[in-house]
C-alpha cells in the first residue's frame, strides 16, 4: 500500500462491480440486471483481467433484491460462467431493509468476500442509510462465522474512524476500498485520496472507487500507490463523456493502464494470496 | 401509501422493456431503482413534503 509497492511491482486486484443497484437499465442498455446477464458480463470481466466480481442480486423490475435465494441465483451463474474469480457479495445499506441485511452471505457456498460498509449515509434530503455499529458487527460477526473475507466500505474520513474501531478483529490484511465521490462521500480528488491511504493502518492492502468521471483518474492514481482498482457499471456508465461503457471495457481500460504504468494485473490466486482468503 | 405518482410500465413510447419498470408520472421518465424505492410505503414520505421532483415541477422551494 505504498509507492514502493508499486516500484516492486506488486500485483494490482481489479475488481469488477457489475451491477449495484443504484441505476439500472434505464440509465444504461449494458447494465446487466437478470443472472445469465450478470453471469455474461462476469466472464467478460474475468477474461479481461478481473479477478473479483462484487455482486448484487435484482428482482424482474430491475430493483434491488436481498434474499439468500437472489443472490444464490446470481451466484451460481457467476460460477458457472467463470473459472477461478472471486466472488464478492454486496451486504450494502442503500436501499437494503436492516431485517435483510445479511441474507447475501447466506448462500451456499458462502461467499469468499462480502462488503462491509462502516458508516451511515444521506440518501436525498429525508432518509440515511443508518450502518449503525450494531449492525456494522452483527454482519461483521456473521462473516467471520462464515469464513468470509470483509471489504471494508470507507465512504469519507469518519469511516476510516470506524474501520479503525474494528481493525483488531480483522483477519490479515485488512482490505478497505476507499470511496471518493458526491454527498456523503470524501469529496474526489487526487490528495484527498492520498490523505486516506495516508492514514491506514500498517499492513492493510486498499482498494478504490471513484464515481462517474472520476474512476479513471483515481484509480490510476492509487495503483501508483500500491492500490487495487476497483471499476464497473455500479459506479460508472461512461468511458469518456458521450460514450457508454460496458463492463468489459471497464475492465480493459483497468488493465491497460496497470500495464502502462507497469502494475501486473493479479490473477485470482494472486489476489487470494494478496488478500488473504 | 405508496407514492401515488410512481407508476409500472414496459414502455415510454421511446423505450421499451420486457418488464415493467418504475416510472414516476411527475416527471415522465423512468426511475433509477433506487429512487423507486423511496416511493414505496417503507419510509411513510409524501411527494408534497418530501419528493424533489414533485416540488420542482410544484415550484415550491423547501422552505414553503
Amino acid at each position: 500500500m505504498t509507492y514502493d509497492d508499486y516500484l516492486d511491482g506488486k500485483p494490482a486486484v481489479v475488481t469488477a462491480a457489475l451491477t449495484g443497484g443504484i441505476h439500472g437499465k434505464e440509465a444504461s442498455p449494458h447494465l446487466p440486471e437478470t443472472p445469465a446477464e450478470i453471469a455474461a458480463d462476469a466472464a467478460a470481466c474475468e477474461a479481461a483481467g478481473a479477478s473479483v466480481l462484487h455482486l448484487h442480486a435484482r428482482r424482474e423490475n430491475g430493483e434491488r433484491a436481498f434474499s439468500t435465494e437472489r443472490f444464490q441465483a446470481v451466484a451460481d451463474a457467476v460460477r458457472d460462467a467463470t473459472d477461478d474469480a472471486i466472488l464478492q457479495h454486496s451486504t450494502g445499506g442503500t436501499a437494503a431493509p436492516a431485517a435483510l441485511r445479511a441474507e447475501p452471505l447466506r448462500t451456499d457456498p458462502p461467499p469468499e468476500m462480502a462488503s462491509l460498509d462502516m458508516g451511515p449515509l444521506n440518501r436525498g434530503r429525508r432518509l440515511t442509510s443508518e450502518n449503525t455499529r450494531d449492525t456494522v458487527d452483527g454482519l461483521h460477526a456473521e462473516m467471520r462465522e462464515r469464513g468470509i473475507k470483509p471489504e471494508l466500505e470507507v465512504f469519507n474520513d469518519g469511516h476510516l474512524n470506524e474501520a479503525l474501531r474494528i481493525v483488531d478483529d480483522l483477519a490479515e490484511p485488512p482490505y478497505l476500498t476507499l470511496i471518493l465521490g458526491p454527498g456523503t462521500l470524501t469529496p474526489p480528488s487526487p490528495r484527498n485520496l492520498q490523505h486516506l491511504v495516508d492514514q491506514l493502518p500498517a499492513g492493510a492492502e486498499f482498494n478504490t472507487l471513484g464515481f462517474g468521471r472520476h474512476q479513471l483518474p483515481l484509480t490510476t492514481h492509487a495503483l501508483l500507490l500500491g492500490g487495487h482498482v476497483r471499476v464497473g457499471l455500479e459506479d460508472n456508465l461512461y468511458l469518456r463523456a458521450g460514450e457508454r461503457a460496458t463492463n468489459e471495457a471497464l475492465v480493459e481500460r483497468a488493465v491497460r493502464v496497470a500495464d502502462e504504468v507497469g502494475r501486473p494485473v493479479a490473477t485470482p490466486a494472486e489476489a487470494r494470496d494478496l488478500l488473504g482468503l | 401509501m405508496a407514492c401515488p405518482h410512481l407508476a409500472y410500465r414496459e414502455s415510454d413510447g421511446d423505450r421499451a422493456f420486457e418488464t415493467a419498470r418504475a416510472y414516476c408520472t411527475v416527471v415522465d421518465e423512468f426511475v433509477r431503482p433506487v429512487r423507486a424505492d423511496t416511493c414505496t410505503e417503507r419510509y411513510g414520505l409524501s411527494p408534497e413534503r418530501d419528493c424533489e421532483y414533485f416540488r420542482a415541477e410544484a415550484g415550491l422551494d423547501w422552505d414553503e
